[in-house]
């Protein structure tokens, strides 16, 4: 009797040291990530909330709590429809034409071929990726310029025999910071949809290569069907990133000429810090890109039943 | 101290003002920062200051006063001019880490001056007329807000539009034609649009590629065109901006058939500074280059222009803006440089040391090596002043000179004016839309300082 209650109490205390060693280790190796995602993601949210039902300009004062900012970009900022059109033609074509139709030609295409010159042209393709913002963007102002030095003119006028040099920054800024940022975005698709191809057990190829079936068939029945939720992950991912697009566009077009490239984070970019340095109602433009991407990141989730990719598998293979 | 502005400096120099044989540390040290831009066109700005500090020292110890003034020089490259300038410096004072000295363009003084970040010089200025009673009177114009003295002037210049006599000679101009230009001008015979049609036949007549080119960023000289198609940006009954939609497009209208005719090039809003002076200066590729006289200085004679006056006018002459209209009135613009003080626990030592850096030997310096205009009567008896032709020939514009106005948010309109030209000058904006989007986006950015007509 007196022995069950011990081992009883032992037990127990076992358990409450080992619930303790549990939230210990919990808050080890969660705790970090906790606070990153605290201070970095959820803190600025309310900072910005806050900010966005003030006055602050560029004295840093405030004055008044307000509504005036979101009456102002519902009402009087005629800038905004246009701004948005825009955002949202060049999500969509970087989107479709780069992040992810290319990126998978780059993956179905390396992973085609022999694996050290996949692994050559994968790392190729990663360079934009690793190369600073800076650098990367300056390059692409080289290749650009609308002088005879620049890479295309050189090309053109010395190979093509164009007499007049072109300037692609004046003349299809859009399709300029598609292109840039595509390159880099390219690669992200092309990393996971590789190690997605890899992972597709090769029987299946075997098989289909047995009952007759030609490339274009395994790719379109066996590949692609098993690609369905990494596409679908990078669709979600890249389209959340490329709302917030800023660096490269600001480096290369700086949003111009006049309003050619300004998207939506660089509108709030030139609002909130340009010249007149209305840091409030940039906060409340800010608030809308927010609002949109926790409302897209949540639907493409359901739509995409994403929760099915992230379900413990029902049979564990050893 | 002043981490910001630290932060970002470029080059911090720190002066100590100590005279041989008198030990600093013996008195007590009033630190004053000096905040400078890195800029060729003026090195004398801060150069000045610090000669001002070095007099004020000099001065305190003939006085036998128990304290001396050192100054720290917080330089920084340019980055977006003076209009970059001012913004990252009206963010400096808003958290308390404004200098006690800097220079900035006199538009945006009165948005410093308003926060209060600035030391009210009326009083000062009229109770040291050692200092100031010189400068003359239409400077201070440009440093008043409500009517209150919130700067010191430190120079002025004139903006006007500058032709290669080569390239007209070779698109067929006569000699006589050439060399009355500028006077024909001054008459009022030649209007905008025919300086636009002379561009136009050296364009096509000669291989230079460009007629009219103008500042790659926003700034005053553009401004001067807006002033002769009559927008003159403040409403003398309200003290607010004025926006008037046709005298808008009327001048919007000029730079947009500048561009249909190859005038002016559709990207001249993103071309280099260097690139345009080279082609102007150095390259016979530029039929006129609308700018300023301190140009000549920092940048064509170092370019090879020649700076003796008759070899210049051989090559070289320039004019003031034309009249829209036959019989019109000339225009061009003056934009003064001036010294701003924090309104900091030293401020009157810094507006004495900014009194010191005003002296007209100093001020000639600054003014003879780097082709400005002076700030004294006295400057003009200087026979280094005097020998200086490009002064003396520039000065006469200031006649017909304008002002941009000192409004708190003159800066923010001048953005959005810039902004509308780079869309009409690419194709983007009509004239006509680009006048409504001033008046839109000005209504969306300042709502409470536009009056539109």
């Amino acid at each position: 009797m007196g022995a069950t209650a011990e081992d009883a109490a032992i037990r127990a205390s076992a358990r409450s040291s080992m619930k303790g060693r549990e939230r210990a280790n919990m808050a080890m190796f969660l705790g970090p990530a906790f606070l990153v995602v605290g201070f970095f993601f959820v803190v600025p949210v309310f900072v910005d909330i806050a900010i966005s039902f003030t006055d602050l300009g560029r004295e840093l004062r405030i004055t008044e709590i307000t509504t005036k900012n979101y009456e102002r970009a519902f009402v009087s900022d005629r800038q905004l429809p246009a701004v948005i059109w825009r955002t949202l033609w060049y999500v969509g074509a970087t989107l479709l034409i780069f992040n992810t139709t290319f990126g998978l030609l780059l993956a179905l295409a390396t992973t085609s071929i022999s694996r050290t010159s996949g692994t050559f042209f994968r790392a190729v393709w990663l360079l934009p990726r690793m190369s600073p913002s800076v650098v990367y963007a300056i390059l692409w102002v080289w290749s650009v310029h609308g002088g005879d030095t620049s890479l295309v003119n050189q090309v053109l006028m010395h190979l093509a025999g164009t007499e007049e040099p072109i300037d692609l920054r004046q003349t299809s800024p859009m399709w300029v910071i598609i292109f840039a940022n595509g390159f880099i975005g390219a690669s992200f698709a092309m990393i996971i949809l590789t190690s997605a191809i890899r992972s597709i057990p090769g029987h299946l190829y075997h098989a289909a290569r047995c009952d007759g079936a030609g490339s274009l068939a395994r790719v379109w029945h066996i590949t692609l069907p098993q690609l369905r939720w990494p596409l679908t992950y990078i669709f979600i991912w890249q389209t959340l990133s490329l709302l917030t697009s800023f660096e490269y566009i600001l480096l290369i077009t700086g949003g111009g000429p006049f309003r050619a490239t300004t998207v939506y984070a660089i509108f709030i970019f030139q609002r909130a810090f340009g010249s007149s340095g209305q840091y409030a109602y940039g906060a409340a433009l800010a608030f809308f890109l927010i609002v949109p991407g926790v409302i897209l990141a949540l639907l493409l989730w359901r739509i995409s039943n994403m929760r099915r990719l992230l379900q413990r598998p029902r049979i564990e293979v050893q | 101290m002043r981490t910001l502005l630290h932060s970002t400096a470029a080059a911090v120099l720190a002066f100590s003002a100590s005279l041989p044989g008198i030990s600093a540390s013996a008195q007590d040290m009033i630190e004053l920062t000096l905040w400078s831009r890195a800029d060729p066109s003026g090195p004398l700005r801060p150069g000045n200051i610090l000669k001002g500090a070095e007099r004020l020292n000099a001065q305190l110890e003939k006085d036998g006063a128990d304290y001396r003034v050192s100054i720290t020089v917080l330089e920084q490259p340019d980055q977006g001019g003076y209009d970059g300038d001012a913004e990252r410096l009206l963010r400096s004072y808003a958290i308390g880490e404004g200098p006690d000295i800097f220079h900035a363009a006199h538009e945006w003084i009165c948005a410093f001056a308003e926060p209060g970040f600035l030391f009210d010089l009326t009083d000062f200025t009229n109770d040291h007329p050692e200092f100031f009673a010189d400068i003359f009177p239409s400077l201070w114009a440009s440093t008043e807000c409500g009517g209150r003295r919130f700067a010191v002037p430190q120079d002025a210049e004139a903006r006007m539009f500058f032709f290669n006599k080569n390239l007209m000679r070779q698109a067929g101009f006569s000699d006589e034609e050439i060399e009355s230009l500028d006077e024909r001008v001054l008459a009022g015979e030649v209007t905008l649009d025919d300086m636009s049609d002379i561009a136009q036949q050296v364009v096509e007549k000669t291989d230079a590629e460009y007629g009219i080119l103008h500042r790659p960023s926003r700034g005053p000289d553009y401004l001067m065109i807006f002033n002769q198609y009559g927008s003159s940006f403040l409403d003398p009954e309200t003290g607010k901006l004025l926006l008037e939609e046709d005298k808008l497009a009327d001048a919007y209208g000029w730079f947009e058939r500048n561009v249909e005719n190859g005038v002016t090039p559709g990207n001249n809003t993103s071309l280099e500074w260097n690139y345009i002076r080279d082609q102007f200066y150095q390259d016979n590729n530029a039929a006129m280059w609308m700018y300023g006289v301190w140009d000549l200085g920092s940048s064509a004679f170092p370019r090879g222009v020649p700076s003796d006056q008759e070899s210049f006018f051989e090559q070289f002459g320039w004019t003031a803006a034309p009249a829209p209209e036959k019989g019109g009135r000339p225009g061009s613009l003056t934009h003064p440089i001036v010294y701003g003080v924090g309104a900091g626990e030293h401020a009157e030592t810094a507006a004495t040391v900014v009194g010191y850096a005003s002296d007209a030997e100093l001020n000639t310096d600054h003014a003879v090596t780097t082709t400005h205009i002076g700030i004294k009567r006295a400057q003009l008896d200087d026979p280094r002043y005097a020998e200086a032709w490009t002064l003396a020939l520039a000065t006469e514009l200031l006649e017909f000179t304008h002002y941009m106005p000192n409004h708190p948010d003159f800066g923010t309109l001048n953005a959005v004016i810039y902004e509308a030209l780079q869309g009409v000058e690419t194709g983007q904006l009509s004239a006509a839309d680009a006048a409504v989007y001033v008046i839109e986006e000005a209504g969306a950015r300042i709502p409470d300082s536009i009056v539109v007509n």
